[in-house]
Order: structure tokens, then sequence, then C-alpha cells
């Protein structure tokens, strides 16, 4: 089991990292000095998990912090979300939690069979007069319990507390269990048609917030969850533009992953297959999350492929994937250069003189995959080579705002680079 | 706009007007490169298909109860504005201002429509491009705020960001100016489009809409499939409406949208029972209009001339009929169909097939359409029961707390298919009742 976020700690290469990153759109080459790629799915691997609840407060893009609950490795930071946990299909996984809260807490794994606590089956807990207090063994205040089952389905999974569910989730105990498939780690499932690019493995994790929850359960008062109204709404445990910063951008020590997607064009012969977003909803709502500019293909839900008892394919595209909570989906993405326009191949319209637009933060000065155009006087981009940046977010808009703070919230980009070899940073 | 002389028109003045591809290239190297940077390859030679506009508006939602002070607003403009009586709504909205004087163009400021024009495009074929000029009237309610706005085809694949309209990322249309954008649809369906600009608030303000991509097999199959013809076809966008955020544009508030809370759904940009009302000006490639170019309210409506597309289905007894979905409110929608089943034939612009081909077309009464969905569904419609007038079937929001019109009773998104035993007409566009 390895975090190398706290590897680094002990080594006081804070500042080195400061230094190495360039901001949000840090690549993957400038993050070498990490063993934890700058974009992409972060893994902790097993199959067996030293895990711990605990307490500890995020920044949400309000600039408001919230204390939050979550799982962490035991002995390191807290982090939120919880590790993502990684195992291969057919792996003995065990998750040994150690419970620092001050009440009971229990992990339950929807899509798991046979689920064993402290070596036994696990089952739910009632109280002496029969009301259903956990949906499975507890680990006291200051208690531990380990779990154990048997990988045996592929796909993307979540693990959360089965205690006083309604509260300790939306404190922030859930997160995601990757279950990899005997046909390989660049396989969504077993199907051959769900390979995917290694390098392109993104995480969509969805939450919501609703701070004065929060902050009852900081200052020990009650709080009636039928009161619940979420007010901020978070991907990978951020809120936008927080979710483009890099995986253990610094400034979110205890907000570890990112959530922006960089691939580069499908080319049949360079880049043949597709890139993987794994989208999963710990929050209360539904989250109709739209990337532009490619539908996604629905292979997986909930940890089975999506086929037929026969095999059939029944896989369907999608450019709202609309994900309900406890779901999750295996997506498959590309994006296709369908019109390879370039400055020899020039999109067939005049474009407007540089006053007569307005530019994004992100756009190149050019309509070309490539190509830096000019910028008007005054006028600066965060682009860096041409790339392109394609939107991705949720369609129920009013989840994109943080408590009155509007662009917030589940926002991410698909960064397009050009095809290899090309002069990005 | 005060047009400024470029390079580019003097070339043209110059009589270098018919430039093409191959003319740019039979040009000096050190020519070529100048005009190449400039794009002066078929600019301003092919005319768009369709001219809309951005800029503000009122609409017309039932006043029964009223929700002080939001609704309804007392800003809306009245007879002695040169408005309809009726308007109480205050909207952002596009409007179709193909083959518009400068002065009839003008006009439409504070003149927008919901939902925005429904229009559609053939499946790219090689050659037919579709162009879209989009412009930015200003919001004349607004001074203060000078947004930009653009267009963005939701669900159009492979797009690059300049033709996405998506601002961050590309460029978007600042007031006064202009940009065309240029689609090649590879894959036909039923889409939606909006301004992307500041876009939880100019979505909602209604700057939302419905397209569609005709299949090469023919304009009456939803795909390029024979099971998907179709005899009619009819658009159903569905849209919200949070009195509290149109009262606080047109006031100079801003609302925290994480209270969200839609008082009205919207079915075509209406609500029961006007959905079942005429429709105005429906067909975006020949538009009808008055001498100012502004739209002509449905006959017996003038509350609804900026709402100007019926939801009422109607048609003949055992003929193929296609609803073509669309979902630009923030909440999802249960779409009802009592007495008739929907076959539901393509999803998001997608033909439901799996990638070997197994047909995943399925029978329902319900279709769950979340925020930015599409659905498309046919349906056959039954044997007339022999009675005098049409049979009436209800499609509804089974979510019938958004059924209403805050009067509690039947509104919201609620339309109805009229079955007559003979006699419709075909369409001579989408959505056109036929009688």
């Amino acid at each position: 089991m390895r975090t190398s976020k706290f590897k680094w700690m002990r080594l006081g290469l804070v500042a080195l990292f400061v230094l190495l990153a360039a901001g949000p759109l840090a690549n993957t080459q400038s993050a070498s000095a990490q063993s934890n790629p700058a974009v992409g799915i972060v893994c902790t691997n097993g199959p067996t998990f030293n895990l711990s609840t605990g307490t500890g407060y995020i920044v949400l893009s309000d600039a408001n912090t919230m204390f939050m609950w979550s799982y962490s490795v035991t002995g390191g930071a807290f982090q939120y979300p919880g590790p993502v946990l990684c195992v291969n299909q057919g792996d003995t996984v065990t998750v040994i939690l150690q419970n620092n809260l001050s009440e009971a807490t229990s992990i339950i794994f929807p899509g798991q069979e046979n689920v064993l606590a402290n070596g036994v089956p696990a089952q739910p807990e009632f109280s002496g007069g029969g009301d259903l207090i956990s949906l499975t063994k507890t680990a006291p205040a200051g208690g531990t319990v380990t779990y154990s089952f048997v990988a045996n389905k592929p796909g993307t999974f979540i693990y959360e507390s089965g205690t006083d569910s309604k509260k300790q989730v939306a404190m922030g105990l859930a997160s995601v269990l990757v279950v990899r498939p005997s046909a390989g780690a660049n396989f969504a499932n077993n199907r051959p048609d769900s390979r995917f690019t290694p390098e392109e493995e993104f995480l969509a994790l969805l939450s919501d917030i609703d701070p004065y929850l929060h902050q009852a359960v900081e200052d020990g008062v009650p709080f009636n969850m039928n009161n619940y109204h979420p007010r901020y709404w978070l991907l990978n445990g951020r809120g936008f533009p927080d979710t483009i910063a890099d995986n253990y951008a610094p400034w979110l020590p205890n907000q570890p992953y990112g959530a922006l997607a960089r691939i580069h064009p499908y080319d049949a012969t360079l880049h043949p297959y597709p890139g993987i977003e794994r989208f999963v909803n710990i929050g209360t709502e539904d989250y109709p999350f739209h990337p532009h500019g490619q539908n996604g293909l629905v292979i997986g839900r909930d940890g089975n492929a999506v086929e037929g008892t026969g095999g059939e394919d029944l896989s369907f595209e999608k450019f709202a994937v609309n994900i309900g909570p406890g779901q999750t989906w295996d997506v498959l993405f590309k994006w296709y250069d369908a019109e390879n326009y370039s400055e020899s191949n020039p999109i067939p319209v005049t474009i407007p003189d540089i006053a007569n637009q307005s530019l994004g933060m992100f756009y190149s000065g050019s309509p070309y995959l490539g190509v830096m155009g000019p910028m008007p006087p005054g006028v600066s981009t965060l682009n860096q080579c041409g790339e392109y940046y394609i939107i991705s977010h949720n369609h129920a808009l009013f989840q994109l705002d943080a408590w009155g703070q509007v662009m917030a919230g589940p926002i991410t980009y698909v960064r397009i680079d050009p095809p290899l070899p090309n002069n990005c940073p | 706009m005060k047009k400024m002389i470029s390079r580019r028109d003097f070339l043209k003045l110059a009589g270098a007007g018919a430039l093409t591809v191959a003319g740019v290239s039979a040009l000096p190297q050190f020519l070529r490169k100048t005009l190449m940077a400039e794009q002066v390859v078929m600019a301003d030679v092919i005319p768009p298909n369709l001219y809309f506009a951005g800029t503000d508006g009122w609409m017309h939602l039932p006043e029964t109860p009223a929700i002080p002070p939001y609704f309804p607003d007392n800003l809306a403009p009245g007879l002695a504005d040169g408005y309809p009586e009726g308007l109480n709504s205050y909207i952002f909205g596009f409007r179709n201002i193909t083959g518009m004087t400068e002065t009839q163009k003008a006009n439409q400021k504070q003149r927008a429509q919901h939902n925005a024009p429904l229009f559609w495009v053939d499946q790219f074929n090689g050659t037919n491009e579709f162009r879209l000029q989009l412009t930015n009237l200003g919001l004349a309610m607004r001074p203060d705020l000078t947004d930009a706005h653009t267009l963005h085809w939701h669900g159009f694949r492979n797009v690059i960001p300049f033709f996405d309209g998506e601002p961050t990322g590309s460029v978007s249309v600042p007031v006064g100016r202009d940009f065309t954008y240029v689609f090649r649809p590879r894959d036909p369906g039923t889409y939606m489009y909006h301004c992307h600009v500041e876009d939880v608030e100019h979505v909602h303000m209604g700057m939302t809409g419905l397209v569609f991509v005709r299949p090469l097999l023919g304009p009456k199959f939803a795909y390029n499939d024979p099971a998907t013809e179709f005899d009619r076809e009819f658009a159903m966008f569905l849209s919200e409406f949070w009195a509290e955020a149109h009262w606080a544009d047109s006031h100079i508030q801003l609302p925290d949208w994480t209270d969200y809370k839609p008082d009205f759904s919207m079915l075509n940009g209406r609500v029961y029972p006007d959905t079942l009302a005429p429709n105005g000006s429906v067909d975006p490639f020949n538009p009808v209009r008055d001498a100012n170019g502004d739209l002509i309210a449905p006959a017996g409506r003038p509350e609804l001339q900026y709402q100007p597309l019926s939801a009422l289905v109607t048609c003949n007894a055992g003929e193929r009929v296609l609803l073509r979905f669309a979902n630009l409110g923030f909440r999802e929608a249960s779409m009802t169909l009592t007495g008739i089943n929907m076959h539901v034939v393509g999803r998001d612009a997608t033909p439901m097939k799996g990638r070997d081909g197994t047909d995943t077309s399925y029978d329902t009464d319900t279709i769950l359409i979340g925020a930015g969905e599409s659905f498309d569904v046919i349906f056959t419609a039954p044997a007339h029961s022999g009675g005098v007038g049409p049979d009436t079937y209800v499609l509804y929001n089974r979510a019938y707390n958004r059924t209403n019109n805050l009067s509690g009773d039947s509104g919201g998104q609620r339309t109805e298919i009229r079955v007559y035993p003979s006699g419709v007409a075909a369409q001579q566009f989408p959505n056109d009742w036929g009688i």
C-alpha cells in the first residue's frame, strides 16, 4: 500500500514540488518527481488496506472551509475523498478499519458478496429494541474492525459507511473501489471491447454538502436530515476551479484528487483505444454530467458490463451521463478530429477580427489544434501549446455554484493535446 | 454595427471576391501567408443558413397565484410600450433574424422568444455544411450587463472548441458583433442548443432550444434505420422558470442559485393549457413576421407572441408519430403518455443499438429525462373510437409537483395528443397541426 504524498512530506520535498508544478495545467512530465500522475486516477493499491476514519477540513470554491469526516490511510494525513482502492479481480481484499471518530462506524461494500467482518459473515446490527442501527458490523469509537471479501466482479464500486449512513456518508465517509479485470488493467471489464488507454483513466466522484449539517456535527448538535439542502456540489472532493488543479496540488492539502482529463485525439494506429471515465455518485441528487465534444459510451454500471445474457453488447452512447445516488457508470470516451482543420485546411468561415471576439482564458487564439494565435494587448491565456479545452460539467446547472458563487462545483475540462510529437510542456 | 473596411474587403473590391482555396494557393508565397491568416477563402461569399440574435425580452405565464414580489414582474412592458398585454416574465433568448433589414434586426432588441427557434439540419453528406450566424443585440433592460453570447450545440460530437460556443475554451460574441458557426453534423438525432456564457443564468433565462439532424436516409426517418420511419414529428422541449431568478435579472439583483426552485415547468416554452394554443411562426427557413420584423402572435393569443411553439400533437389514426424530447431544465422530468405505448428509438442522438447491432429499443409509457438529455420516441396513433371529434390522450410530467401552475391543477409540462379518424393534412414543418 502506498500513498506517496506522505513520503514527500517526510522527505521535505513540498517546496520542491511547488517549484515543479506549473500550476493547474502542469502536465505529467513536470510531475515526474512524484510517483502519482498529475492528472488521472490515483490508485491506492491493495489488496490489504489499513484505513482510518477521521475529521479534517477542506477548502471550497467560495473560500469557505468545511468540516468533514473521511477515510484516510492509517498513519497518513486526512484526505477527502478517501483513498481510491484498487485491486485485481480474484484478490482477497482485506480492509482493517481503525475508527477515530467518537461514535461507531463501519464500511459496506455495495456490489460485493460474502463480505466477512472479523472473519464471520458481516451482518446488520440491531439495537436491543430491534431497530436497525448499522447495515454491517461496526467498529466502536476508538476500536477496529476487519472486513474481507473476494473481489469477484471487475468494475467500479463504492465503499461507504453503513452506520447512520444518512449522516456519516454525507459527512464524507464514502469513496471508490476499482476492481481490475482478469483481462488486464487496461480493460474496464472482461469484454475485449472494454479496452482503454491506461494513461487516460479518470475518476469523476460526485458529492454534495449542506454546510449546516457539517456545522452541526462539528458543534455536536443535532441536525434534522429532512432539512438537508446542498449548497456545494463537488467533483473528486473539489469545486471548480480547484477541480482542474493537479493531483496533490499543494494548496489543497486535504483534497488530493484532481479531475482534469488530459488526452490525445483518436488515431487508428497511434492512439486507437479510448479513455475511460469512472463516474461515481456518493451524493444525494442526480448528477446529469455533460461532456462537451464527445458522447460517453456507457459500458458498465454498478460493476456490471452492459451486456445481455448471451454477451450481446447493450452499451449506449450518452451526451448527458445521468448518475443516480449510489450508482457507478464506466464510460469510454475519445475525441476524434473529425474535420482536421488546420492552417492549410482552414475553417470555411471568416474569423472575426480579434477585437470583435470575446476570448476565453483557455483559448489558444487559433481555431486549430496545436496552434497559438495572437491575443489582444493585455489579454493573456492559460493555453500552453494550442491544446483544446473542452468543458465537462453537470447540467443540473444550479449545482454549478458554491453557495451563491457561480461557476463553481462539478466542472472540469478535457484537455486535448495535439498528436505526438508536439510542443506541449 | 459599424463595419470596418478590412484588407479582405479591399481585395474583394479589387475584384478578388471569387477567391477560392485554389486561388489562394496560386498566389505568391509571401502573399499567401498573409492571406491565410485572414482566412480569405469562402469568407462572406456563402450566406448563412440561419441568422440568430441573442437579446432579452418578455413572455407570458399564468398570473394566479402571484409570487410577490417576483411574479408577475412589475417592470413588464405593456400596450403603451408597443407590446401586447399579458407579458409578465423577463427572459433572455434568441430570435431568428434571417433575411431581416438592419432596421428590422435592431427592432428585435428586447423581443426574444422562448423557447429559442426550433431548427433542423440535414446530416452532412460531404458538401452540405450548415452555417449559423449569431449576433448579439444586447440587453435592453440591463444596459449594465454587457454579456457576450454564444450558441452551444449540446451533444455535437467531436466539435472543435471554436465552434462549440463554450466561452472559456474558445470565443464568444460581444454586443454588436457577429460570429458564424459551421456545422457538419454526422450523427442524426435530437439535440438541443443554448448560450453557454454565464450558462447557469443564460440557460435558465431562456436562451435554450431544440435542434435535430435529419438522417441521410430521408426526412421521414429519425435515424438511418428504416424502422424509424414516421409520418409526423413534434418537438417537445422542456424548460423551467424560477420566478425569483427572472425577477432578479430585471431588477439588477443576483439570485443564489443553490436556492433553485422552479415555479413553472414548461413544454415548448409554455405551460398547459397554453401548450395547446396554435403555433406562431415555427419554420425558421420560412419565417413569418410583421413589417417591423416582430413575431406575429398565435391566433387569438396576443400574450403568447414570444412563445410561438405549440405542443399540441395532431394526427390521423394509424399514423406513426415521432416525439423529439429535449430537457434543458435543471431537474429530471418523467414524461408519461396515457393510453398509448411509446417506442424509444433514440437517446442523446444515438439510435438504440449496441456496438454489435443488438436492438435496444423498447416500449414504455414513461420516459425519465434528465437535465441535458434527449429522447426520440415513436408511437402509432390508435384507431379512432368512432365518436365525434378527435380522441384525446394526455402527455404530462408524472412528477406532479412539476405539472401545475402554482394553482395546483393540471398545468405545467402537459399537453394533449388528438387522434382524428382522418383529414389531418401532411405537415409542412415540425409541430405543424395539419388542420
